[in-house]
């Protein structure tokens, strides 16, 4: 069960992660991209806060969050993370609280927008490393989900350390990108911890 | 005439891109809009940007759109989502600078979108042909360039006086020169021994890569083949205005 509060909640603690680990997402994203990922998932987020407001729906909600993120970011995780968001608030609706089937319904939407976009599979060492598996451990935990899936991020996050990356600038290393975590998996598994801690 | 956009993660690039690509036309290019940046300042793309681009150039004709790289694609893409117009879109996967110079020289000889977006995809061939080049030269042409010269045509053979021979600007007069003609124009050059390849098509002009003193042949069928020679003889013969 999700509030229309606890969504906002979510938000700000999601920006207040990569605020916090941005100069981390940076390093990460210098490694293996062009060392943008930290400063531009906290620009796009903190836009994002300024222009939350007091919403009244949750659709309206996420199609602020989203249309903020793919006019502030610049980078891929702009139309990522924009188009994940706008997913999510088209399943929702026109509603202020999801219970817990409703949350993964759109979560799930969130992930096929994903999917469409980036056009990557799990294991191309993308964001969708930490997603698939997040909202696989949610659908089955019979209790908690949000922990579950949080703990599942970290564990695909930390997954594609070994990887080759196949989508993206990282994709242009070829071999040395192997060795790193990425950095979108990364910032995903935020995401994961910020909804566990809104929903606890 | 089709419109373009051009989809940059750097407004400077986006608008050198274009500048570059106009010197190739004269007082009629055809409708460019550059989406370029993202919030203030960031070197990025925004799908929004992309939208309204696509919006401000939209007509019948339809939109050509350009890409630099990375997310500009994903942008773009999602940027024919937000679009309010209803026009013929594609999304090129031409090189950046020498798809939008090509695509140029095209619209604003009036050619079609399927025309201009085909001829853009082939703008790498010149260079992947040209000595030292890491790539294969392409092998073999399409066939709508592949053309042999049929018998009955109309032909005039000129050597090229102009010192950089056939570069992109006298190709490009050229080309916007034989769509004024009902006739079908091809180009060889006989000193070469390449070609005949079509004088409608910037790209595969280029691809002979004439140089000054090598002789021309020129041919032409259809209704206005005389006069279609003509043309592109007395152009040659002037050095395309050049030096």
């Amino acid at each position: 069960m999700a509030t229309l509060e606890q969504l906002v909640d979510w938000l700000g603690r999601f920006r207040d992660l990569v605020n916090e680990k941005q100069a981390y997402l940076t390093e990460l994203d210098s490694a293996i991209g062009d060392a943008d990922h930290g400063s531009n998932m906290a620009r796009g987020m903190n836009a994002v806060l300024d222009k939350v407001g007091e919403p009244t729906a949750i659709d309206e909600l996420f199609k602020t969050v989203g249309m903020t993120l793919v006019t502030s970011v610049g980078g891929a995780s702009g139309p990522l993370y924009g188009t994940f968001f706008l997913r999510f608030g088209a399943a929702a609706g026109s509603v202020t609280s999801l219970d817990d089937a409703a949350l993964s319904a759109a979560l799930r939407a969130g992930l096929d927008g994903v999917l469409a976009r980036g056009k990557a599979e799990v294991g191309d060492k993308t964001m969708l490393d930490a997603l698939v598996p997040a909202l696989d451990a949610w659908d089955a935990a019979s209790t908690a989900p949000a922990a579950a899936a949080w703990a599942a991020a970290e564990e695909g996050r930390d997954a594609t350390e070994p990887l080759v990356a196949r989508k993206g600038r990282a994709s242009y290393l070829g071999d040395r990108s192997a060795g790193h975590l990425d950095p979108g998996a990364t910032s995903t598994a935020l995401l994961f911890e910020a909804l566990a801690g809104a929903l606890a | 005439m089709i419109g373009l956009v051009v989809v940059s993660h750097s407004p400077a690039l986006a608008k050198a891109a274009v500048d570059l690509a106009l010197q190739m036309v004269g007082d009629a290019p055809p409708p460019i809009a550059i989406a370029a940046g993202a919030g203030d300042d960031v070197i990025g793309t925004d799908a929004t940007r992309v939208a309204a681009a696509i919006d401000e150039v939209a007509s019948d004709d339809g939109v050509l759109v350009f890409m630099d790289l990375g997310s500009a694609v994903m942008s773009a893409e999602m940027g024919l989502e937000f679009r309010s117009s209803t026009c013929d879109v594609r999304l090129s996967d031409a090189p950046f600078v020498e798809g939008l110079v090509a695509a140029v020289v095209l619209a604003a000889a009036g050619s079609s979108l399927d025309d201009v977006a085909r001829e853009a995809s082939r703008a790498m061939e010149p260079k992947q042909g040209s000595p030292g080049s890491a790539a294969e030269p392409p092998v073999t042409q399409s066939p709508e360039t592949e053309t042999d010269t049929e018998p009955g045509a109309v032909t005039a053979d000129v050597t090229l006086v102009n010192e950089a021979g056939l570069h992109a600007r006298p190709v490009s007069t050229i080309v916007k020169t034989v769509s004024g003609f009902d006739a079908s124009v091809t180009l060889e050059d006989v000193t070469a021994g390449k070609g005949p390849v079509s004088a409608a098509s910037l790209i595969a002009v280029l691809t002979l890569g004439s140089a000054k003193g090598n002789v021309i042949r020129i041919s032409a069928t259809g209704e206005q083949a005389t006069e279609a020679v003509e043309a592109v003889r007395a152009m040659a013969v002037e050095g395309f205005g050049e030096e």
